[in-house]
């Protein structure tokens, strides 16, 4: 500060004191703002992160034990831990799969080849290395609801996200015209993204019920037994996607339609001229110019979607059979119906990190890939 | 055009062109009609419900448009259970909770955006980093925290998280520093001082992106889950979001159906209004705040 203030040397003493005063009201403007922010927002992160190490019980929450990484230990580990080839192989198989997808980046010069190096390892370690440990003969998890609600959100995420951005992106490109009409239909697709959760549950936990709601008639007009989405394991959780997707799409419509403004229109026209059909548009127009919107909504969607609670906790409960129970679930019942405010502070740092990560690497990984 | 045989056909095609994508279109079109009302029958079914007697609703469902209208579900709304004090609550909260935050990020955002004061280049990235804390994985601190300081079940415990969000900076601060700053130097000029032109001037220059952040912050506050659901556990305290989820399941289902979308609809309404009114608004808000636009 001090080398600050003298090294205008020439200057008069006014400068100076102009900057001093700007320093003042600058930190007030920005005090009141900054205070909440840092008690209410960053405080938090720091407080999840030392309660982690601690055993806190929600009826005395003063009287606090520290107990290590005990909880990780809990959350991560089980008994007679064995590795096997075998174990989640479906999932294990698809994660490799992002090997060659890094293979042709690699070809295409958009990643480092330390890079390409560097990931690849990365991916080999966790999906055959980590994801095959697991508990072996009579042995169990610590706490295995904890990888049932997270393997549950993964699911959603992995279902929920190509769904939701795909239809998002077709709605906005029909939408993409000028007019009344236009403007009247996207309000129509936008609508359900200002109804809360508690609405939106009330409206499909009836729509989704095979006597009261409107798709089980459908499904008997067309002589098939309606489906107790709900209720199945095999159905409740694509029951849950499409609510979502209902709920959300609107929010991703808006986003791609922004994004679509600043194409240029007279590309189109240059490749209509040009013979090009509405796919070639697509793929070389289109979506390279939408790159940007299209990495943004998809990390958006995606840390979105890590957080999904209200809509499976209203209408399910996370049954049939944990069949829809998710990480914040597991949190927020860890700590409220267990009293383990310590353990779920742990599970919360945990979902942090991989959120971050996750988003991290989608900013990574997809930004090259198309430029 | 005779000299030049490519320029015929070039026209020729783009004449004959115009007849089959136009047709493509009006069936594009018609698809899309369909789809946008396939997609607002879940609402207009709510709406219906709501409007019909629970007698009816014993018998059928699945009616789209209400048979036998009545308003009797939503005279029951106010009769009976603690629904209007759940809508005070939720006003309050997100009034509160709009008004603050978009005073206290406009002034950040001032000060980030015009005055060059030492310790912006940490304080910036500081609250940019905010960006990346995802909100609804730290609320068991957060609980943590208002219990020692005995605040659970308070409007300031439902509303000061939500005014934390840093988001409302990052969108004030894009927007004043794109203002012109001569209009600021005139007032400089005239001896205005720092608080003078951030009231006087950039507040009224920056009203669109007020008005977008104010429609934002609503609709999150209103429809907040999580945060009400663990801070606000009296009933009496509940905002209309979690005191209405907390009624279903409770409510015996089928014979309380119509007075249960009442106030599904009573919830929703307040938004559904705005939304009409300010949807310019929000929309831009959206576009600016997760672009940078």
């Amino acid at each position: 500060m001090a080398a600050q203030a003298s090294a205008p040397g020439g200057t008069s003493g006014a400068s100076w004191r102009a900057r001093t005063r700007d320093t003042a009201s600058g930190w007030l403007f920005l005090a009141p703002f900054l205070l909440i922010y840092l008690v209410f927002l960053l405080y938090p992160v720091l407080q999840a992160v030392i309660m982690g190490f601690f055993e806190v019980d929600l009826l005395v929450i003063d009287d606090r034990e520290w107990i290590g990484i005990d909880h990780y230990v809990r959350m991560f580990w089980g008994t007679q831990m064995t590795w096997g080839l075998t174990q989640l192989w479906v999932w294990r198989l698809l994660g490799l799969l992002l090997i060659p997808l890094l293979w042709y980046w690699r070809r295409q010069g958009s990643i480092s080849r330390n890079f390409f190096i560097v990931s690849t390892i990365g991916i080999l370690v966790f999906f055959v290395g980590i994801l095959g440990i697991h508990p072996g003969q009579g042995g169990r998890w610590y706490d295995s609801q904890f990888w049932l609600s997270f393997g549950n959100t993964v699911l959603f995420v992995i279902l929920s996200t190509p769904l939701i951005v795909g239809v998002g992106l077709a709605i906005a490109i029909a939408l993409n015209r000028p007019g009344r009409l236009a403007g009247v239909l996207r309000t129509l697709f936008f609508a359900p993204y200002v109804l809360s959760v508690a609405v939106l549950t009330l409206i499909w936990a009836f729509l989704l019920n095979p006597q009261l709601g409107l798709i089980g008639p459908g499904f008997e007009a067309l002589g098939l037994e309606p489906i107790n989405w709900l209720n199945s394991t095999t159905w409740a959780m694509p029951a849950i996607v499409v609510t979502t997707l209902w709920w959300t799409v609107g929010f991703n419509v808006v986003l791609f339609l922004a994004g679509l403004q600043d194409i240029e229109p007279s590309m189109y026209e240059a490749a209509s001229l040009d013979g090009a059909g509405p796919w070639a548009k697509f793929r070389f127009i289109t979506v390279p110019g939408l790159q940007r919107t299209l990495l943004l909504v998809i990390v958006l969607q995606v840390i979105a979607s890590f957080q999904i609670f209200g809509q499976v906790f209203i209408m399910t409960r996370g049954g049939p059979n944990g069949a829809t129970r998710v990480a914040i679930q597991h949190i927020y019942e860890s700590a409220f119906r267990d009293f383990e405010l310590g353990y779920a502070s742990a599970m919360s740092v945990f979902l942090f990190v991989v959120m971050i990560a996750i988003a991290a690497a989608q900013f990574r990984f997809l930004q090259p890939a198309e430029s | 055009m005779a000299l030049n045989p490519a320029v015929t056909t070039t026209v020729a095609t783009d004449a004959a062109a115009p007849r089959a994508v136009r047709a493509r279109r009006w069936v594009f079109l018609l698809f899309l009609i369909v789809a946008a009302i396939v997609w607002i029958i879940p609402m207009v079914w709510m709406f219906s419900l709501s409007l019909t007697p629970n007698e009816v609703l014993q018998r059928s469902t699945t009616n789209i448009l209400p048979v036998e209208p009545t308003l009797d579900n939503f005279a029951s709304v106010f009769q009976v259970g603690l629904t209007p004090r759940w809508l005070l609550n939720s006003v309050i909260v997100t009034g509160v909770t709009t008004i603050v935050t978009v005073l206290l990020s406009a002034m950040a955002g001032y000060a980030f955006a015009r005055i060059p004061f030492r310790g912006k280049r940490i304080a910036f990235p500081l609250v940019l980093a905010g960006l990346m804390v995802p909100r609804e994985a730290m609320f068991v601190p957060l609980f943590l925290m208002f219990a020692e300081w005995d605040m659970h079940n308070t409007y300031q415990a439902l509303a000061l998280p939500r005014i934390a969000a840093p988001l409302g900076v990052f969108i004030m601060t894009a927007f004043m520093a794109a203002i012109p700053r001569e209009i600021e130097e005139a007032a400089v000029v005239d001896g205005a001082g720092r608080w003078r032109i951030f009231w006087r001037i950039m507040l009224p220059m920056s009203v669109p992106a007020l008005t977008a952040l104010a429609i934002f912050t609503f609709v999150l506050t209103w429809n907040d889950y999580l945060w009400p659901l663990v801070s606000a556990t009296d009933r009496e305290m509940f905002t209309i979001t979690t005191g209405l989820a907390s009624l279903q399941g409770n409510f015996a289902q089928a014979t309380e159906l119509g007075s249960l979308m009442a106030r599904g609809v009573i919830a929703s309404l307040p938004l559904l209004i705005l939304f009409l009114i300010f949807q310019r608004q929000l929309i831009r808000g959206i576009s600016i705040g997760s672009g940078g636009k």
